[in-house]
């Protein structure tokens, strides 16, 4: 019995998840909507966020930048440097940099406080005062951080493209006119899109497994401690499956 | 009694101030962890052997829920395989654009040994190994763990960060090179099976341009970020404070800074090894 019992419990787990998932979904058209809990949110998960989203975006554009100039100078093709720094800061570092962050700052953050609000039974409280955690909590938090994570990917892409245009053109002197004559010739509205659909349900994914990880939290502050580490690793798990499946829908689609 | 004392006389400005001092001192602080951690590495090595080998034990598999997801190894392994995957589905789709579409190996070679397999073993290193140290050692900090240590005569920085700071240092050798593995192959198969380009075409640009060297000093590389990236974490969890919260806070600012931290330790490393002469060769090896 023990066996089968410990077998089960994985596919418990994700059957919680999707529960809380779908109870979050329905309850997000439903008054009394948390407005106050909502901007609060907003507002926690953009600070923690900006700054080390500046500072993630700037090294990968950077780096990848660098790395392609190096080829396509090779080619006697660095006009087009330009073409590869936006595809590579629209279509992936963009999404994949905003959510790192949100998923590292803003969703960590969350499962802490969800996770020692549920270990001092604040929860169980809040059902007897006849108010729903999860739409008094998790709705708002969940909406915040894919709001935020959009207006990040935007960021991020900004940034990339701005530090990919310096380091191309002060240190491997490109010329700067054709970088930026470049930047639209592989990358135009349809990748823009899928970029802020990716971030959109990165976010969406991230906050919702930190909500459930954090509700479903039991024991003491290892506890706490664990469920915020693998709040982290499902997230970015389930971050670059989510890439992979939109960016080859994204390229079917707009093929 | 109430005393009365004179307040500052800019507070906004005093208030600022105390900020960037308290920022200050937080980096020497870190700067002396770090500095102490890996000069009490060798006592670590002489005298906690055992708790060495059990962390390395712990980190190869992961401990709890992760352990069951495949732990360590199979975390790294799935995110690289994605990683390689989504760099043929993008590259693929790029250069058939333009119509060149059988360079798709030479994509793979040169991408993803230099960037997207050093960067996506940080990300899952420090999500894996470091932010499950961080737990653990906030844990301990919070339940009064380490101060036991101390009283008990036991070197708590070397018995508990120096070997978790060399556990990981050794962990991450077999990861990475299960990392390079899995984006290489993941690249073949989506190329070959997923768009059905023949494997001799695939193949003869992927070991034309692969550069041997690229794949060393990478997992140079990968090596100097498991020394960044089990140093912040190993800081953030020793002086993790403010009870459960706490700990998760930790963890998330950990995850945060490991990640600047590592980032940029591989751009440096990129442009000193690749900066100069950019050790490409158009005719192959």
């Amino acid at each position: 019995m023990i066996s089968v019992h410990s077998a089960a419990k994985p596919v418990r787990a994700l059957g919680d998840f999707f529960a809380l998932a779908a109870d979050t979904m329905m309850l997000i058209p439903r008054r009394p909507f948390a407005g106050r809990e909502f901007i609060l949110q907003t507002w926690f998960v953009a600070r923690v966020s900006l700054v080390p989203t500046l500072m993630l975006s700037i090294p990968f554009t950077v780096l990848t930048v660098f790395t392609l100039n190096v080829l396509l100078l090779e080619f006697g093709a660095g006009d087009f440097s330009g073409s590869g720094a936006a595809l590579a800061a629209v279509t992936q570092i963009g999404p994949l940099v905003s959510v790192l962050v949100v998923a590292g700052a803003g969703a960590t953050a969350m499962c802490a406080d969800l996770g020692s609000r549920t270990i001092r039974e604040e929860l169980d409280a809040l059902r007897v005062l006849g108010i729903n955690p999860v739409q008094a909590l998790v709705v708002p938090r969940v909406l915040a951080a894919t709001l935020v994570s959009l207006l990040l990917s935007g960021v991020v892409i900004v940034t990339g493209l701005v530090g990919g245009f310096g380091f191309s053109v002060f240190v491997q002197n490109v010329t700067p006119g054709s970088f930026v004559a470049g930047i639209t010739l592989l990358t135009g509205a349809p990748e823009l899109g899928i970029a802020l659909v990716k971030a959109g349900l990165f976010g969406l994914t991230a906050s919702l497994l930190a909500c459930y990880k954090g509700i479903s939290v039991g024991g003491g502050p290892a506890a706490v401690g664990n469920a915020v580490n693998e709040t982290v690793v499902y997230s970015f798990v389930s971050l670059f499956v989510i890439n992979v499946i939109v960016t080859a829908v994204g390229i079917k689609a707009t093929a | 009694m109430t005393l009365s004392v004179a307040g500052p006389r800019f507070p906004g400005l005093t208030h600022r101030l105390d900020g960037w001092v308290a920022g200050w001192r937080r980096i020497g602080a870190q700067a002396r962890f770090y500095a102490k951690t890996l000069g009490a590495m060798w006592e670590a090595l002489v005298y906690y052997r055992g708790e060495t080998l059990r962390m390395i034990a712990q980190m190869g598999l992961g401990t709890g829920a992760l352990a069951m997801i495949g732990g360590t190894v199979g975390i790294v392994g799935f995110l690289t395989l994605t990683a390689g995957s989504l760099v043929t589905i993008q590259g693929y789709s790029s250069l058939s654009d333009i119509g060149v579409e059988a360079l798709t190996g030479f994509v793979s070679a040169y991408v993803n040994g230099r960037i997207v397999t050093p960067l996506t073993a940080v990300i899952s290193l420090s999500a894996t190994i470091g932010a499950g140290t961080t737990a653990q050692l906030g844990a301990m900090r919070i339940n009064e763990e380490i101060d036991a240590l101390e009283v008990m005569g036991i070197r708590s920085v070397a018995y508990l960060a120096s070997t978790r700071v060399i556990a990981g240092v050794i962990v991450v050798i077999p990861l990475y090179c299960i990392a390079v593995w899995m984006s290489f192959t993941s690249a073949r198969f989506a190329t070959t099976v997923y768009y059905g380009q023949a494997t001799g075409i695939y193949d003869h640009y992927f070991s034309t341009f692969l550069q041997p060297s690229d794949i060393l000093w990478s997992l140079f590389q990968a090596v100097l970020m498991g020394f960044v990236v089990m140093l912040v974490h190993t800081y953030y969890g020793f002086t993790a404070s403010g009870g459960p919260a706490g700990v998760g806070e930790a963890v998330g600012r950990a995850v945060r800074t490991s990640l600047i931290a590592a980032v940029f330790v591989i751009l440096f490393a990129s442009l000193a090894i690749y900066g100069q002469s950019g050790n490409f060769q158009f005719s192959g090896a």
